[in-house]
Protein backbone atom coordinates (compact mmCIF):
# COMPACT_ATOMS: atom_id res chain seq x y z
CA UNK A 1 0.00 0.00 0.00
CA UNK A 2 0.94 3.61 -0.71
CA UNK A 3 1.63 5.74 2.01
CA UNK A 4 -0.23 8.89 1.35
CA UNK A 5 1.29 10.56 4.58
CA UNK A 6 4.80 10.11 3.28
CA UNK A 7 4.31 10.58 -0.33
CA UNK A 8 2.61 13.67 1.27
CA UNK A 9 5.99 14.65 3.08
CA UNK A 10 7.95 13.86 0.20
CA UNK A 11 6.09 15.91 -2.03
CA UNK A 12 7.08 19.27 -0.39
CA UNK A 13 10.19 19.82 -1.04
CA UNK A 14 9.25 19.65 -5.07
CA UNK A 15 6.40 21.68 -4.80
CA UNK A 16 8.42 24.53 -3.14
CA UNK A 17 11.11 24.56 -5.85
CA UNK A 18 8.35 24.29 -8.55
CA UNK A 19 6.50 27.41 -7.11
CA UNK A 20 10.02 28.98 -6.33
CA UNK A 21 11.39 28.41 -10.10
CA UNK A 22 7.45 29.79 -11.58
CA UNK A 23 7.78 32.83 -9.72
CA UNK A 24 11.90 33.36 -10.64
CA UNK A 25 10.58 33.60 -13.88
CA UNK A 26 7.59 35.40 -13.93
CA UNK A 27 9.86 38.63 -11.94
CA UNK A 28 12.11 37.72 -15.20
CA UNK A 29 14.96 36.64 -13.33
CA UNK A 30 15.41 33.28 -15.75
CA UNK A 31 15.69 33.23 -18.77
CA UNK A 32 12.67 32.25 -20.63
CA UNK A 33 14.33 30.56 -23.90
CA UNK A 34 16.72 27.83 -22.09
CA UNK A 35 15.10 27.30 -18.05
CA UNK A 36 11.21 27.48 -19.45
CA UNK A 37 9.11 27.45 -16.32
CA UNK A 38 6.99 25.02 -14.98
CA UNK A 39 3.46 26.26 -15.95
CA UNK A 40 4.85 25.78 -19.40
CA UNK A 41 6.05 22.96 -19.08
CA UNK A 42 2.77 21.43 -17.72
CA UNK A 43 1.00 22.39 -20.60
CA UNK A 44 3.68 20.83 -22.87
CA UNK A 45 3.46 17.60 -20.95
CA UNK A 46 -0.17 17.70 -21.08
CA UNK A 47 -0.41 18.32 -25.20
CA UNK A 48 2.46 15.73 -25.93
CA UNK A 49 0.40 13.13 -23.20
CA UNK A 50 -2.86 14.21 -25.13
CA UNK A 51 -1.81 13.76 -28.61
CA UNK A 52 0.19 10.44 -27.85
CA UNK A 53 3.67 11.45 -28.65
CA UNK A 54 4.76 11.32 -25.09
CA UNK A 55 2.99 7.54 -24.61
CA UNK A 56 4.68 6.82 -27.71
CA UNK A 57 8.16 7.86 -26.64
CA UNK A 58 7.70 5.81 -23.49
CA UNK A 59 6.48 2.81 -24.96
CA UNK A 60 9.68 2.79 -27.72
CA UNK A 61 12.51 2.98 -24.78
CA UNK A 62 10.56 0.83 -22.78
CA UNK A 63 10.63 -2.00 -25.27
CA UNK A 64 14.35 -1.52 -25.92
CA UNK A 65 15.30 -1.25 -22.06
CA UNK A 66 13.00 -4.21 -21.22
CA UNK A 67 13.77 -5.94 -23.93
CA UNK A 68 17.47 -5.86 -23.50
CA UNK A 69 16.98 -6.02 -19.84
CA UNK A 70 15.69 -9.36 -20.70
CA UNK A 71 17.75 -10.80 -22.50
CA UNK A 72 20.72 -9.72 -20.68
CA UNK A 73 19.21 -11.19 -17.14
CA UNK A 74 18.23 -14.09 -18.43
CA UNK A 75 21.98 -15.00 -19.89
CA UNK A 76 23.64 -13.18 -16.66
CA UNK A 77 22.05 -15.10 -14.13
CA UNK A 78 22.75 -18.42 -16.18
CA UNK A 79 26.01 -17.81 -16.34
CA UNK A 80 26.82 -16.63 -12.68
CA UNK A 81 25.14 -19.70 -11.52
CA UNK A 82 27.73 -21.60 -13.90
CA UNK A 83 30.50 -19.35 -12.58
CA UNK A 84 29.50 -19.27 -8.71
CA UNK A 85 29.48 -23.20 -8.87
CA UNK A 86 32.39 -24.34 -10.84
CA UNK A 87 35.32 -22.22 -9.48
CA UNK A 88 37.44 -23.66 -12.17
CA UNK A 89 35.51 -21.99 -14.90
CA UNK A 90 35.18 -18.31 -12.91
CA UNK A 91 39.22 -18.35 -13.04
CA UNK A 92 38.93 -19.25 -16.95
CA UNK A 93 37.04 -16.81 -17.41
CA UNK A 94 37.79 -14.16 -14.82
CA UNK A 95 40.44 -12.11 -17.03
CA UNK A 96 37.75 -11.93 -20.01
CA UNK A 97 35.23 -10.51 -18.05
CA UNK A 98 37.70 -8.04 -16.31
CA UNK A 99 39.22 -7.08 -19.75
CA UNK A 100 35.19 -6.73 -21.13
CA UNK A 101 33.84 -5.10 -17.94
CA UNK A 102 35.16 -1.52 -18.29
CA UNK A 103 34.77 -0.55 -21.48
CA UNK A 104 31.77 2.06 -21.51
CA UNK A 105 28.47 0.38 -22.92
CA UNK A 106 28.20 3.78 -25.39
CA UNK A 107 31.35 3.24 -26.84
CA UNK A 108 29.72 0.35 -28.12
CA UNK A 109 27.19 2.35 -29.81
CA UNK A 110 29.03 2.89 -33.03
CA UNK A 111 29.89 -0.45 -33.43
CA UNK A 112 25.85 -1.41 -32.78
CA UNK A 113 25.36 0.87 -35.20
CA UNK A 114 27.62 -0.49 -37.77
CA UNK A 115 25.92 -4.00 -37.27
CA UNK A 116 22.45 -3.63 -37.28
CA UNK A 117 21.47 -0.23 -38.63
CA UNK A 118 19.10 2.02 -36.82
CA UNK A 119 16.33 0.99 -34.91
CA UNK A 120 15.25 -1.80 -31.99
CA UNK A 121 17.80 -4.08 -32.43
CA UNK A 122 21.27 -1.65 -32.16
CA UNK A 123 19.67 -0.32 -29.54
CA UNK A 124 18.82 -3.28 -27.41
CA UNK A 125 22.41 -4.76 -28.02
CA UNK A 126 23.75 -1.71 -26.34
CA UNK A 127 21.78 -2.50 -23.25
CA UNK A 128 22.54 -5.82 -23.21
CA UNK A 129 25.95 -5.28 -22.84
CA UNK A 130 25.48 -2.57 -19.68
CA UNK A 131 22.96 -4.55 -18.09
CA UNK A 132 24.86 -8.19 -18.21
CA UNK A 133 27.89 -7.50 -16.52
CA UNK A 134 26.79 -5.87 -13.17
CA UNK A 135 23.82 -8.99 -13.11
CA UNK A 136 26.28 -11.18 -13.68
CA UNK A 137 28.78 -10.54 -10.87
CA UNK A 138 26.34 -9.96 -8.52
CA UNK A 139 24.65 -13.73 -9.34
CA UNK A 140 27.88 -15.08 -9.20
CA UNK A 141 28.79 -13.73 -5.86
CA UNK A 142 25.43 -14.85 -4.31
CA UNK A 143 26.02 -18.31 -5.75
CA UNK A 144 29.41 -18.15 -4.20
CA UNK A 145 28.18 -17.14 -1.06
CA UNK A 146 25.55 -20.01 -0.15
CA UNK A 147 25.87 -21.20 3.74
CA UNK A 148 27.93 -24.37 2.91
CA UNK A 149 26.31 -26.07 5.67
CA UNK A 150 22.91 -25.90 3.63
CA UNK A 151 25.02 -27.76 0.73
CA UNK A 152 25.96 -30.27 3.20
CA UNK A 153 22.59 -31.08 3.98
CA UNK A 154 21.63 -31.62 0.79
CA UNK A 155 24.42 -33.89 0.26
CA UNK A 156 23.12 -35.99 3.82
CA UNK A 157 19.53 -35.89 2.01
CA UNK A 158 21.15 -38.01 -0.93
CA UNK A 159 19.84 -35.01 -3.36
CA UNK A 160 20.84 -35.17 -6.68
CA UNK A 161 23.25 -32.42 -8.34
CA UNK A 162 20.48 -30.76 -10.58
CA UNK A 163 17.51 -30.82 -7.32
CA UNK A 164 20.46 -29.37 -5.05
CA UNK A 165 20.94 -26.42 -7.49
CA UNK A 166 17.60 -25.99 -8.16
CA UNK A 167 15.87 -26.57 -4.23
CA UNK A 168 19.26 -25.13 -2.36
CA UNK A 169 21.67 -23.04 -4.27
CA UNK A 170 19.11 -21.06 -6.98
CA UNK A 171 16.52 -19.87 -3.69
CA UNK A 172 19.95 -19.02 -1.63
CA UNK A 173 21.21 -17.02 -4.64
CA UNK A 174 17.52 -15.19 -4.94
CA UNK A 175 18.20 -12.02 -3.23
CA UNK A 176 21.26 -11.21 -5.14
CA UNK A 177 19.78 -11.57 -8.46
CA UNK A 178 16.76 -9.56 -7.50
CA UNK A 179 19.38 -6.53 -6.47
CA UNK A 180 21.30 -7.20 -9.51
CA UNK A 181 17.99 -7.07 -11.80
CA UNK A 182 16.97 -4.17 -10.04
CA UNK A 183 20.18 -2.23 -10.26
CA UNK A 184 20.35 -3.62 -14.36
CA UNK A 185 16.79 -2.24 -14.57
CA UNK A 186 17.91 1.20 -13.83
CA UNK A 187 20.75 0.82 -15.85
CA UNK A 188 19.03 -0.38 -18.78
CA UNK A 189 16.73 2.56 -19.13
CA UNK A 190 19.74 5.44 -18.67
CA UNK A 191 21.28 3.49 -21.87
CA UNK A 192 18.55 3.33 -23.59
CA UNK A 193 17.68 6.92 -23.24
CA UNK A 194 21.56 7.66 -24.05
CA UNK A 195 21.65 5.74 -27.49
CA UNK A 196 18.51 7.73 -28.28
CA UNK A 197 20.00 10.83 -27.65
CA UNK A 198 23.31 9.71 -29.26
CA UNK A 199 22.04 8.11 -32.54
CA UNK A 200 18.61 6.28 -32.47
CA UNK A 201 16.01 8.71 -33.67
CA UNK A 202 13.11 7.66 -31.87
CA UNK A 203 11.93 7.01 -27.73
CA UNK A 204 11.82 9.41 -25.21
CA UNK A 205 15.85 10.69 -25.68
CA UNK A 206 15.46 11.39 -28.78
CA UNK A 207 12.17 13.65 -28.00
CA UNK A 208 14.48 15.27 -25.58
CA UNK A 209 17.25 16.45 -27.92
CA UNK A 210 14.84 17.19 -30.70
CA UNK A 211 13.18 19.45 -28.20
CA UNK A 212 16.44 20.82 -27.33
CA UNK A 213 17.32 21.82 -31.00
CA UNK A 214 14.17 23.07 -31.78
CA UNK A 215 14.46 24.95 -28.64
CA UNK A 216 11.47 23.84 -27.08
CA UNK A 217 12.38 24.15 -23.61
CA UNK A 218 9.22 23.21 -22.21
CA UNK A 219 9.08 20.30 -24.37
CA UNK A 220 12.41 19.07 -23.47
CA UNK A 221 11.92 19.42 -19.73
CA UNK A 222 8.28 17.78 -19.96
CA UNK A 223 10.35 14.71 -21.07
CA UNK A 224 13.20 14.98 -18.63
CA UNK A 225 10.33 14.92 -15.81
CA UNK A 226 8.47 12.24 -17.09
CA UNK A 227 11.93 10.01 -17.59
CA UNK A 228 12.22 10.91 -13.49
CA UNK A 229 8.41 9.59 -12.90
CA UNK A 230 8.59 6.13 -14.60
CA UNK A 231 12.04 5.23 -13.62
CA UNK A 232 10.48 5.37 -9.87
CA UNK A 233 7.31 3.68 -10.93
CA UNK A 234 9.71 0.86 -12.30
CA UNK A 235 11.97 0.78 -9.57
CA UNK A 236 8.36 0.73 -6.93
CA UNK A 237 7.35 -1.58 -9.07
CA UNK A 238 10.36 -4.00 -8.94
CA UNK A 239 10.89 -3.56 -5.30
CA UNK A 240 6.91 -4.63 -4.50
CA UNK A 241 7.75 -7.78 -7.10
CA UNK A 242 10.81 -8.62 -5.29
CA UNK A 243 8.96 -8.54 -1.74
CA UNK A 244 6.31 -10.51 -2.31
CA UNK A 245 8.39 -13.28 -3.85
CA UNK A 246 11.21 -12.92 -1.33
CA UNK A 247 8.59 -12.52 1.92
CA UNK A 248 11.22 -14.97 3.71
CA UNK A 249 13.87 -12.57 3.04
CA UNK A 250 12.33 -9.76 4.32
CA UNK A 251 10.63 -11.17 7.24
CA UNK A 252 14.01 -12.77 8.02
CA UNK A 253 15.84 -9.16 8.05
CA UNK A 254 12.97 -7.85 10.26
CA UNK A 255 13.41 -10.91 12.87
CA UNK A 256 16.76 -9.96 12.66
CA UNK A 257 16.59 -6.33 14.02
CA UNK B 1 18.91 -55.63 23.09
CA UNK B 2 21.95 -58.20 23.30
CA UNK B 3 21.57 -60.25 20.67
CA UNK B 4 21.35 -59.53 16.70
CA UNK B 5 23.94 -58.84 14.68
CA UNK B 6 25.08 -54.90 15.05
CA UNK B 7 23.02 -52.46 12.92
CA UNK B 8 26.28 -50.62 12.47
CA UNK B 9 30.07 -51.51 13.07
CA UNK B 10 33.13 -49.20 13.18
CA UNK B 11 36.66 -51.20 12.30
CA UNK B 12 39.74 -49.83 12.94
CA UNK B 13 38.83 -46.48 12.00
CA UNK B 14 41.59 -43.76 11.92
CA UNK B 15 41.05 -40.11 9.83
CA UNK B 16 43.96 -37.54 9.04
CA UNK B 17 43.25 -34.20 8.19
CA UNK B 18 46.07 -32.67 5.73
CA UNK B 19 47.70 -29.83 7.10
CA UNK B 20 50.49 -27.13 5.84
CA UNK B 21 53.08 -29.22 7.58
CA UNK B 22 51.44 -32.76 6.76
CA UNK B 23 49.15 -34.69 7.93
CA UNK B 24 47.31 -34.35 11.13
CA UNK B 25 46.03 -37.75 13.10
CA UNK B 26 42.07 -36.62 14.57
CA UNK B 27 40.72 -40.46 14.88
CA UNK B 28 43.18 -43.51 15.61
CA UNK B 29 41.99 -47.20 15.42
CA UNK B 30 38.64 -46.69 16.20
CA UNK B 31 36.44 -49.40 17.14
CA UNK B 32 32.81 -50.20 18.03
CA UNK B 33 29.66 -51.18 16.73
CA UNK B 34 25.84 -49.81 17.37
CA UNK B 35 23.03 -52.47 17.77
CA UNK B 36 19.52 -51.49 16.53
CA UNK B 37 17.59 -49.76 19.02
CA UNK B 38 20.33 -48.46 20.99
CA UNK B 39 20.70 -44.83 21.93
CA UNK B 40 24.92 -44.70 21.88
CA UNK B 41 26.32 -41.47 23.09
CA UNK B 42 29.95 -40.44 22.08
CA UNK B 43 31.68 -37.91 24.61
CA UNK B 44 34.79 -36.15 24.93
CA UNK B 45 37.10 -32.86 25.00
CA UNK B 46 37.26 -30.73 22.20
CA UNK B 47 39.75 -32.18 19.17
CA UNK B 48 38.45 -35.79 20.25
CA UNK B 49 37.52 -35.76 16.51
CA UNK B 50 33.78 -36.83 18.24
CA UNK B 51 32.08 -34.71 14.91
CA UNK B 52 34.82 -36.21 12.43
CA UNK B 53 33.43 -39.41 13.27
CA UNK B 54 30.07 -38.62 12.87
CA UNK B 55 30.76 -37.31 9.54
CA UNK B 56 32.62 -40.41 8.48
CA UNK B 57 29.99 -42.46 9.62
CA UNK B 58 27.08 -39.94 7.73
CA UNK B 59 29.38 -40.90 4.65
CA UNK B 60 30.18 -36.81 4.27
CA UNK B 61 33.95 -37.56 4.63
CA UNK B 62 36.55 -40.53 3.79
CA UNK B 63 38.15 -42.25 6.13
CA UNK B 64 42.06 -42.71 5.69
CA UNK B 65 42.02 -46.11 6.70
CA UNK B 66 39.39 -48.91 8.51
CA UNK B 67 36.03 -49.57 7.70
CA UNK B 68 32.69 -48.99 8.62
CA UNK B 69 29.91 -51.69 7.86
CA UNK B 70 26.56 -50.66 8.01
CA UNK B 71 24.00 -53.95 8.01
CA UNK B 72 26.83 -55.66 7.22
CA UNK B 73 27.98 -53.53 3.73
CA UNK B 74 30.50 -51.38 3.64
CA UNK B 75 29.69 -47.78 4.05
CA UNK B 76 31.17 -45.19 1.33
CA UNK B 77 28.92 -42.55 0.75
CA UNK B 78 25.58 -41.15 2.49
CA UNK B 79 23.20 -43.85 2.93
CA UNK B 80 19.27 -42.95 2.62
CA UNK B 81 18.81 -45.00 5.83
CA UNK B 82 20.91 -42.75 8.17
CA UNK B 83 20.22 -39.09 8.84
CA UNK B 84 22.00 -36.13 10.41
CA UNK B 85 21.19 -33.82 12.79
CA UNK B 86 23.41 -30.89 12.51
CA UNK B 87 24.58 -28.81 15.75
CA UNK B 88 23.87 -25.60 14.09
CA UNK B 89 20.68 -25.36 13.22
CA UNK B 90 20.10 -22.32 11.65
CA UNK B 91 21.78 -23.03 8.90
CA UNK B 92 20.95 -26.21 8.15
CA UNK B 93 17.30 -25.15 7.75
CA UNK B 94 16.43 -23.32 4.50
CA UNK B 95 15.32 -20.32 5.30
CA UNK B 96 13.31 -19.33 2.45
CA UNK B 97 10.84 -22.33 3.68
CA UNK B 98 7.72 -22.38 6.19
CA UNK B 99 8.33 -24.86 8.92
CA UNK B 100 6.35 -27.13 6.86
CA UNK B 101 8.23 -26.57 3.64
CA UNK B 102 11.72 -27.53 5.23
CA UNK B 103 9.96 -30.99 6.49
CA UNK B 104 8.89 -31.52 3.23
CA UNK B 105 12.30 -31.05 1.70
CA UNK B 106 12.66 -34.72 3.26
CA UNK B 107 10.31 -35.77 1.46
CA UNK B 108 11.01 -34.53 -2.04
CA UNK B 109 14.68 -36.18 -1.04
CA UNK B 110 13.17 -40.05 -0.54
CA UNK B 111 10.62 -39.11 -3.74
CA UNK B 112 7.19 -39.70 -1.57
CA UNK B 113 4.44 -38.62 -3.69
CA UNK B 114 3.54 -34.99 -3.23
CA UNK B 115 -0.35 -36.02 -2.06
CA UNK B 116 0.90 -37.53 1.02
CA UNK B 117 3.23 -34.83 2.07
CA UNK B 118 0.70 -32.34 3.89
CA UNK B 119 -0.64 -35.54 5.91
CA UNK B 120 2.99 -36.63 6.94
CA UNK B 121 4.20 -33.28 7.63
CA UNK B 122 1.27 -32.45 9.90
CA UNK B 123 1.85 -35.89 12.04
CA UNK B 124 5.66 -35.18 12.26
CA UNK B 125 5.13 -31.22 13.34
CA UNK B 126 2.36 -32.64 15.60
CA UNK B 127 4.75 -34.90 17.21
CA UNK B 128 7.38 -32.45 17.69
CA UNK B 129 5.12 -30.04 19.00
CA UNK B 130 5.25 -27.33 16.22
CA UNK B 131 1.99 -27.64 15.30
CA UNK B 132 1.35 -24.11 15.34
CA UNK B 133 4.07 -23.02 13.51
CA UNK B 134 3.92 -24.72 10.04
CA UNK B 135 3.79 -21.46 7.96
CA UNK B 136 6.35 -19.67 9.83
CA UNK B 137 9.94 -19.05 8.86
CA UNK B 138 12.89 -20.29 10.78
CA UNK B 139 13.94 -16.64 10.93
CA UNK B 140 10.94 -16.41 13.35
CA UNK B 141 11.79 -19.23 15.45
CA UNK B 142 13.57 -19.55 18.82
CA UNK B 143 16.58 -21.65 18.55
CA UNK B 144 14.87 -24.53 20.48
CA UNK B 145 11.84 -24.84 18.08
CA UNK B 146 14.56 -24.14 15.09
CA UNK B 147 16.33 -27.45 15.94
CA UNK B 148 12.71 -29.24 16.54
CA UNK B 149 12.35 -28.42 13.23
CA UNK B 150 15.35 -30.04 12.22
CA UNK B 151 14.78 -33.45 14.20
CA UNK B 152 10.88 -33.58 12.36
CA UNK B 153 12.93 -33.68 9.12
CA UNK B 154 15.58 -35.77 9.68
CA UNK B 155 12.42 -38.21 11.18
CA UNK B 156 10.32 -37.84 8.03
CA UNK B 157 13.21 -40.13 6.83
CA UNK B 158 12.38 -42.77 8.49
CA UNK B 159 16.04 -43.52 9.46
CA UNK B 160 17.14 -46.58 10.62
CA UNK B 161 19.97 -44.76 12.57
CA UNK B 162 20.10 -41.17 13.22
CA UNK B 163 23.26 -39.69 14.13
CA UNK B 164 23.04 -36.24 16.37
CA UNK B 165 26.30 -33.84 16.44
CA UNK B 166 25.69 -31.86 19.77
CA UNK B 167 22.00 -31.21 18.79
CA UNK B 168 21.50 -29.02 22.25
CA UNK B 169 25.03 -27.38 22.25
CA UNK B 170 24.17 -23.89 21.75
CA UNK B 171 20.54 -24.54 23.62
CA UNK B 172 19.87 -22.94 26.71
CA UNK B 173 19.91 -25.06 29.96
CA UNK B 174 15.97 -25.08 30.63
CA UNK B 175 14.96 -25.56 26.68
CA UNK B 176 17.90 -28.26 26.37
CA UNK B 177 16.43 -30.09 29.41
CA UNK B 178 12.60 -30.20 27.72
CA UNK B 179 14.21 -31.15 24.25
CA UNK B 180 16.31 -34.10 25.84
CA UNK B 181 13.53 -35.44 27.45
CA UNK B 182 11.01 -34.70 24.67
CA UNK B 183 13.61 -36.30 22.23
CA UNK B 184 14.81 -39.32 24.08
CA UNK B 185 10.53 -40.20 24.88
CA UNK B 186 10.13 -39.90 20.90
CA UNK B 187 12.95 -41.68 19.58
CA UNK B 188 12.15 -44.41 22.15
CA UNK B 189 8.55 -44.83 21.21
CA UNK B 190 9.83 -44.89 17.38
CA UNK B 191 12.38 -47.46 18.01
CA UNK B 192 15.39 -45.28 16.72
CA UNK B 193 18.93 -46.16 16.95
CA UNK B 194 20.87 -43.26 17.88
CA UNK B 195 24.66 -42.47 17.75
CA UNK B 196 24.78 -38.91 19.89
CA UNK B 197 27.67 -36.49 20.01
CA UNK B 198 28.32 -34.32 22.95
CA UNK B 199 30.85 -32.12 25.14
CA UNK B 200 28.05 -32.88 28.13
CA UNK B 201 28.99 -35.66 29.70
CA UNK B 202 26.09 -35.36 31.91
CA UNK B 203 23.73 -35.51 28.74
CA UNK B 204 25.62 -38.54 27.38
CA UNK B 205 24.66 -40.54 30.68
CA UNK B 206 21.59 -39.04 30.69
CA UNK B 207 20.60 -39.90 27.51
CA UNK B 208 22.61 -43.06 26.72
CA UNK B 209 22.25 -46.73 26.65
CA UNK B 210 26.28 -46.42 26.50
CA UNK B 211 28.94 -44.22 26.65
CA UNK B 212 32.11 -44.35 24.30
CA UNK B 213 34.50 -42.03 26.44
CA UNK B 214 37.10 -40.62 23.93
CA UNK B 215 40.51 -38.59 24.01
CA UNK B 216 41.80 -36.23 22.47
CA UNK B 217 44.85 -35.65 20.04
CA UNK B 218 44.29 -37.95 18.39
CA UNK B 219 41.00 -39.04 19.13
CA UNK B 220 40.78 -42.60 20.41
CA UNK B 221 38.45 -44.59 22.64
CA UNK B 222 39.46 -45.02 26.33
CA UNK B 223 36.34 -46.26 27.47
CA UNK B 224 32.58 -47.87 26.52
CA UNK B 225 30.54 -47.51 29.67
CA UNK B 226 27.02 -49.22 30.14
CA UNK B 227 24.68 -47.36 31.37
CA UNK B 228 22.35 -49.08 33.59
CA UNK B 229 19.79 -46.65 34.77
CA UNK B 230 16.23 -47.53 34.45
CA UNK B 231 14.07 -45.72 32.02
CA UNK B 232 12.31 -43.37 31.64
CA UNK B 233 14.70 -40.88 33.20
CA UNK B 234 13.72 -37.81 35.14
CA UNK B 235 15.82 -34.79 35.27
CA UNK B 236 15.87 -34.71 39.05
CA UNK B 237 15.78 -38.45 39.95
CA UNK B 238 17.76 -39.81 37.74
CA UNK B 239 20.78 -37.12 38.18
CA UNK B 240 20.30 -37.59 41.88
CA UNK B 241 20.94 -41.01 41.48
CA UNK B 242 23.49 -42.75 43.53
CA UNK B 243 24.49 -44.84 40.10
CA UNK B 244 24.62 -41.62 37.98
CA UNK B 245 26.99 -39.60 40.16
CA UNK B 246 29.12 -42.37 39.80
CA UNK B 247 29.13 -42.90 36.01
CA UNK B 248 29.57 -39.12 35.96
CA UNK B 249 32.70 -39.23 38.10
CA UNK B 250 34.28 -42.43 36.08
CA UNK B 251 33.30 -40.73 32.96
CA UNK B 252 35.08 -37.59 34.20
CA UNK B 253 38.16 -39.30 35.57
CA UNK B 254 38.62 -40.97 32.01
CA UNK B 255 38.37 -38.14 29.97
CA UNK B 256 40.38 -35.70 32.58
CA UNK B 257 43.11 -38.71 32.63
CA UNK B 258 42.70 -38.75 28.71
CA UNK B 259 43.41 -34.90 28.84
CA UNK B 260 47.08 -35.28 30.37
Amino acid sequence: MIDWRRLGRGLVLPILFLALWELLRAAGVLPYETLSQPSLIARATLSALADGTLLYATWQTLEAATLGWAIAGAVAVLAGVLLGLFPPLARMTSLSVEALRPIPSVALIPLSLLVFGFGLRMEVAVVVFAVFWPVLIVTSSGVRGIEPNLLEVGRALKLSVARRIWKLVLPAALPSIAVGLRLGAGIAIVVAVTVEIATNPWGLGYGMINASQSLRADLMFAQLLWIGVVGWGLNVALLRIERRWLAWFWSAREAAR
Amino acid sequence: MENGRPLLSVRGLSHSFRTAEGSRPVLANTQFDIRPQEFVCVVGPSGCGKTTLLRLIAGLIEPSSGEILFKGRRLEEPQPEIAVIFQDYSRALLPWRTVAGNVALALEARNVPRNEHAARVDALLRQLGLAGHANHFPAQLSGGLQQRVQIARCLALDPELLLMDEPFGSLDAMTRQTLQDEVSRLLSVNKSTVLFVTHDLEEAIYLGDRVIALEANPGRIVEIIEIKLPRPRNQLTTREDQRFLEYRHRVFELIERGQK
